[in-house]
């Protein structure tokens, strides 16, 4: 068979040309004889080149015979600078990725152990930071608290508000509607004070807290990663954790209640506003509220939001300073920041639910 | 003999929001290496951002092959893009993909070559600059100079008719930078392609540029043009000279 190349092809005709070439080289018997005719062409272009290419190795590989004619030398030097026997098998993962079945097993379980010490080693670093934090706490570097507080909290009012007062609402309309046939819609106050303080209000905002802030944490300490940044503080003697972890850590946590008691502040006005108009005179929904809002259930519900504060706050910050060094690492980290958060609120909050019926409050 | 124009820069004044650089106006021909010379953060690689269509200049137009890459006509400006390929001063390889797949992304958007014979072209890319063996792997697991040859590797994945360089040497051993040289000539000599480069490679400037243009902060224009040589000989002002002659600010010769 001859394969004429022709000057100036564009890249359809070759794409032509290589379909059909191609195969029909594949199936020539052995000894046959293969020509590349470039008589026309002064240079080869890219995708030409790569045809030529190509055909030289199925020659080789399938004991074709090969002539060329080449009065200007353009396959000459094509076949100089990319000898067909280099590309004689076109590999692939070179990276090292093994595909057994048996070897990703155990690649995850080691990664699973990995991120499992790594995350003990950051909880280790992050308690020793805090009792240091208690003797001297000049050290920490309030101004980027500061700014963490400001974006993790103010920032985060209106959408805590919306959802706190919706929470609420919803909440006085479901119950009031069941307690009402027994006519003690009254005592949906009670329900929503008590509902919104000890549990309703610290998970709420921990979400939304996840959802804002713990994926910005990771993501903002992923790209500094990326980027090196951690390599930078490092060389200079500083510990990642400690310079770019405790302040968001320390926001968070402190971020927290505060939020929280915006939430349920908001969710008692929706409620009211469900309970007045079913004719509740609004001094007797506000005496119930006062009355179900002890100090235990108060002191209960903003300290299992520091807790949940801190929570989101950790998972974020060693998301982050775990990442890969791939924008996508990146995306990982926030995503990985926020479902693992979700996990350890729940579980956290079975156990806070655990301890208060056992102590009573 | 008249050559093409290949790159017109009309009365350019670069700049994000205030200019860098005005009234910036220069030609590049046909098959010519064009290098960019200028001290650091003069405004080389903003020049360059305007040239190839990412932010738009203050002032003035600029045409690649006739066409106006800030023209208000989208077709207009997609077959300028078309025109070219750009290695960028950080590499700006994807991340998530290996050198393979980075180079064969413009191959599968923009041709209907069948997908071995893309898979080819790119292996052949990525033996151009060096890099075959390092087809699978991720950006992150090779070197800054690699990552740089590789970014060469995936402009050039569509023979484009302009190369734009923002320091490709930058980073590299005399060697490597040397056989770079050499690819940029070659792509030169037997594909015609023109080449606008930003460097600050001496030894490079005389190897392979044609031409130069230089910026200077100060003066906040170009400030000579022409040969390289011509400028080491013949330095029309003091900061050519200093620059040609590798002195600080001050030295005297
Ligand atoms: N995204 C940006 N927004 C605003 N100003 C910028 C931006 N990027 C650069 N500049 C300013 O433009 C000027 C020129 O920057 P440019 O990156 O073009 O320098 P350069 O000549 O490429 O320098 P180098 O050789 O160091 O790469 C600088 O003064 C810089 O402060
Ligand atoms: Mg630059």
């Amino acid at each position: 068979m001859v394969v004429k190349f022709n000057n100036a092809m564009n890249a359809d005709e070759v794409s032509a040309l290589w379909t059909r070439t191609v195969a029909e080289a594949a199936a020539s018997q052995s000894g046959a004889t293969l020509t590349l005719d470039a008589s026309d062409c002064a240079t080869l272009g890219g995708a030409a080149s790569a045809l030529a290419v190509e055909l030289r190795r199925i020659a080789n590989e399938r004991g074709l015979k090969l002539e060329l004619r080449d009065p200007h030398g353009s396959l000459d030097t094509v076949f100089r600078v990319f000898p067909a026997e280099k590309f004689a098998k076109i590999e692939t993962g070179l990276s090292g990725r093994s595909h057994s079945l048996a070897a990703q097993v155990g690649e995850s379980t080691m990664r699973i152990w990995r991120d499992f010490v790594e995350q003990l080693a950051f909880l280790g670093e992050m308690v020793s930071g805090f009792l240091r934090l208690m003797f001297h706490p000049g050290r920490l570097r309030w101004r980027e608290t500061l700014v963490c507080f400001e974006r993790a909290g103010i920032d985060a009012l209106p959408i805590t508000l919306l959802i706190g007062f919706l929470i609420g609402l919803i909440l006085a309309f479901m119950s009031a509607a069941s307690l009402r046939q027994f006519g003690v819609e009254v005592y949906v106050a009670d329900l929503i004070a008590i509902g919104l303080f000890r549990e309703l209000g610290p998970i709420i905002t921990s979400i939304i807290l996840a959802g804002r802030s713990g994926s910005a944490f990771a993501a903002e300490i992923g790209t500094m990663k990326v980027n090196e940044e951690l390599d930078a503080l490092v060389t200079f003697g500083i510990r990642p954790a400690m310079f770019l972890a405790m302040p968001r850590v320390v926001a968070a946590t402190l971020v927290m209640p505060v939020l929280t008691i915006f939430a349920v502040t908001a969710g008692l006005v929706g409620g009211a506003m469900v309970l007045v108009s079913m004719q509740v005179p609004p001094v007797t929904y506000l005496n119930h509220v006062t009355d179900s809002i002890t100090l235990p259930n108060v002191l209960f519900g903003l300290g299992k939001s520091a807790v949940f504060g801190t929570l989101v706050g950790m998972v974020g910050c060693s998301h982050g300073l775990q990442t890969g060094r791939t924008a996508d690492a990146v995306g990982r980290a926030a995503t990985a920041a926020v479902v693992g958060s979700l996990v350890l609120i729940t579980v956290f909050d079975g156990a806070f639910a655990v301890v208060a019926y056992f102590a009573g409050v | 003999m008249e050559r093409k124009t290949v790159i017109e820069v009309n009365h350019v004044d670069a700049g994000y929001d205030h200019p860098v650089l005005r009234d910036v106006d220069f030609k590049v021909f046909q098959g010519e290496v064009f290098v960019v010379l200028g001290g650091s953060g003069c405004g080389k690689s903003t020049m360059l951002k305007h040239m190839i269509g990412l932010n738009p200049p203050l002032a003035g137009t600029v045409r690649l092959i006739g066409d106006n890459i800030w023209s208000g006509d989208p077709a207009e400006r997609t077959r300028a893009l078309r025109h070219f390929g750009v290695s960028y001063q950080s590499g700006a390889l994807f991340g998530s993909m290996t050198l393979l797949e980075n180079v064969l992304l413009p191959l599968e958007c923009f041709t209907s070559l069948p997908p071995s014979a893309r898979r080819l072209l790119a292996l052949m890319r990525l033996e151009q600059v060096g890099l075959r063996e390092y087809a699978g792997f991720y950006p992150a697991d090779i070197s800054g100079g690699m990552k740089k040859r590789a970014a060469i590797a995936r402009a050039l994945a569509l023979e484009p008719e302009i190369l734009f360089l923002d320091e490709p040497s930058a980073g590299l051993d005399p060697v490597t930078s040397a056989g770079l040289d050499r690819l940029l000539l070659e792509l030169r000599d037997r594909h015609g392609m023109t080449m606008v480069m930003v460097t600050h490679e001496l030894p490079s400037i005389f190897a392979v540029a044609d031409r130069c243009v230089m910026l200077d902060r100060a003066a906040q224009g170009m400030i000579a043009q022409g040969k390289p040589a011509e400028l080491r000989d013949y330095p029309p002002n003091d900061t050519v000279r200093r620059f040609f002659n590798r002195q600080a600010e001050g030295d005297k010769s």
